[in-house]
């Protein structure tokens, strides 16, 4: 998305797209099991067998994200589909008739949270899975921790506005959900085990995570991966913002 | 104050004319009947209106100005459309204040609309626990709030109790009191008729009507007078003498059409017709309503609820 100069009455509008979020206990629980999630798996990790020739501690540490991304996707649908039951959009554009306006600070009000969630939420995980791996983990440098926390922080951040902009398109976070997260589950795994390298390095969620691996053997750099993932966002996004533009609400 | 300008709008879905060509204006200091069955094009219209819909041609402005060009909109126009609207996960108050903030209007008129609508009580309760009424409340509520000189309800009478149906037409008779422009749409006559000043209504997406409720009544509907006796026969006859026709209906109550109880009155009394009954019959805006759509040949083709 292009983006103009932030109005003065841009404010008030983020302000209420931020309370919408707040008052939703089903969207703060999101925040909270991605935390939570995240942080248990990458314990659990922690204690694994480190043997494997492919063994990388700092992805080791980090892989709780596996499944506390499914709370991130969850929280960036669900928030956009919170709008669509029973003319609740109607009600919100007659409030902020600019629809872009309206949906940038929607988008904000989701990435901001998640990224901050995500960053404590990455510490943590890295915390706990390197008190787990011992000294398999001694070798990290700290830039390298430094990265994998930002990285898996913003990557989080990226699959929640990624669900957001798919959840818009479709004006359902069921059809995006059901969409997405089979997706990253199956697809993403089998491609990404039968093609081994190449086009599967592309795809939003690993070409993402290769920001978590100490040494990652992709395609993809981890900032260049991040930037692959990126783009898919901003793709959604793009054609969410079209949609919501073009359509009748 | 702001009046709403309807100029040769027009919006298809698929193939189908929902609103088709309607022009007409809704001016404050009045309430405006929004009449029609459904699926005349009244929500329509209203979504033309707020510029969640795009009109297929021509225009719909609120004070000369789309409504999408309008800086914090709630403030100037206030709009019920679907009282399902509300998350049902919210609290009633904490949907207000999302609505409020947005608007950059102060939280104190949250507590003042749900003071006023009667929700004080339930603010705190999530939507979903709330009955249709109350959803209609606060759907009332959420128009309200921006303190708007325009205010347009899209059947707010849905769902309420009688004692809510007196009070949402009471509030609409004050709104236009204090000068708003007000336009609300039902399918209910007695209920239209009960608070309008003014009518516009819609058949198959053309307007059929743009008069005030008065005048609209009285050119298709005559009052007459209803009568019952213990001596028809000499009823009829003193009636015929004075070039009145009474029509007997089934439960024994004649009645005489297009005259009043005044000269009626005088007649039977003259006449010494003993009399049990002698009431002025008042013309309905129902009786008009169906005049005037039965004269509408695709209405009487293709019945519908009305």
């Amino acid at each position: 998305m292009s983006s103009p100069p932030i109005p003065r009455s841009f404010a008030p509008v983020l302000r209420s797209e931020w309370l919408k979020i707040r008052t939703l206990r089903s969207l703060l629980g999101a925040l909270l099991a991605l935390f939570a999630a995240t942080t248990a798996f990458s314990a659990i990790a922690g204690v694994s067998e480190t043997s494997d020739p492919e063994f990388d501690p700092l992805f080791m540490a980090l892989s709780g994200v596996g499944p506390g991304q499914i709370a991130a996707i969850s929280f960036g649908a669900m928030a956009v589909s919170s709008e669509f039951h029973g003319g609740g959009l109607r009600l919100s554009l007659a409030a902020v008739p600019r629809r872009g306006r309206w949906f940038a600070a929607k988008l904000l009000a989701i990435g901001v949270p998640t990224l901050a969630v995500g960053l404590v939420t990455a510490l943590a995980a890295l915390v706990v899975g390197r008190a787990g791996l011992g000294d398999a983990a001694s070798g990290l440098s700290t830039g390298e921790q430094t990265r994998g926390v930002i990285g898996c922080a913003v990557y989080l951040t990226l699959m929640a506005l990624f669900a957001a902009g798919v959840a818009t398109l479709l004006r359902s976070g069921v059809g995006a959900l059901s969409l997405i997260i089979p997706f990253i589950l199956v697809v993403s795994f089998v491609i990404g085990d039968a093609a081994g390298a190449g086009v599967a390095d592309f795809l939003p969620d690993r070409a993402g995570q290769t920001v978590l691996y100490e040494t990652p053997d992709r395609t993809l750099g981890p900032w260049t991966g991040l930037g692959v993932t990126a783009l898919w966002t901003a793709a959604a996004v793009t054609a969410g913002a079209w949609s919501l533009r073009r359509r009748d609400a | 104050m702001t009046s709403i300008e309807v100029q040769a709008l027009t919006k298809e879905f698929g193939t189908r004319r929902a609103v088709d060509d309607v022009t007409f204006r809704v001016l404050p200091g009045r309430v405006t009947g929004f009449l029609g069955p459904n699926g005349a094009g009244k929500s329509t219209t209203m979504r033309l209106v707020l510029g969640l819909d795009r009109p297929t041609s021509g225009t719909a402005t609120i004070g000369g100005r789309a409504y999408v060009t309008l800086d914090e909109p709630l403030r100037h126009v206030g709009a019920l459309l679907d009282a399902q609207a509300a998350h049902g996960s919210r609290s009633g108050r904490d949907h207000l204040r999302t609505l409020a903030a947005s608007n950059r209007i102060p939280d104190r008129r949250v507590e003042e609309v749900l003071e006023q609508t009667g929700l004080a009580s339930v603010a705190r309760r999530r939507v979903k626990t709330y009955s249709l009424g109350m959803r209609q409340r606060l759907g009332i509520a959420a128009a309200l709030l921006g303190d708007p000189g325009v205010v347009m309800l899209d059947e707010p009478s849905n769902g309420l109790d009688p004692e809510g149906i007196i009070w949402i037409r009471e509030l609409l008779r004050r709104l236009a009191g204090e000068g708003r422009t007000v336009l609300v749409s039902s399918h209910l006559m007695n209920e239209t008729a009960s608070f309008a000043d003014h009518l516009v209504v819609l058949g198959r997406g053309r307007l059929l009507a743009d008069t005030p409720m008065r005048e609209f009544i009285h050119a298709r509907v005559r009052p007459g007078v209803r009568i019952r006796t213990t001596d028809p026969t000499a009823l009829k006859s003193a009636l015929a003498r004075h070039g009145h026709d009474a029509v007997e209906h089934e439960d024994g109550h004649w009645t005489v059409q297009h005259t009043r109880v005044d000269e009626i009155g005088a007649i039977v009394s003259a006449a010494r017709v003993p009399l049990l009954e002698l009431a002025t019959q008042e013309a309905t805006l129902e009786q008009a309503y169906l005049d005037l759509t039965a004269t509408e040949t695709e209405f009487t083709a293709q019945p519908q609820e009305a």
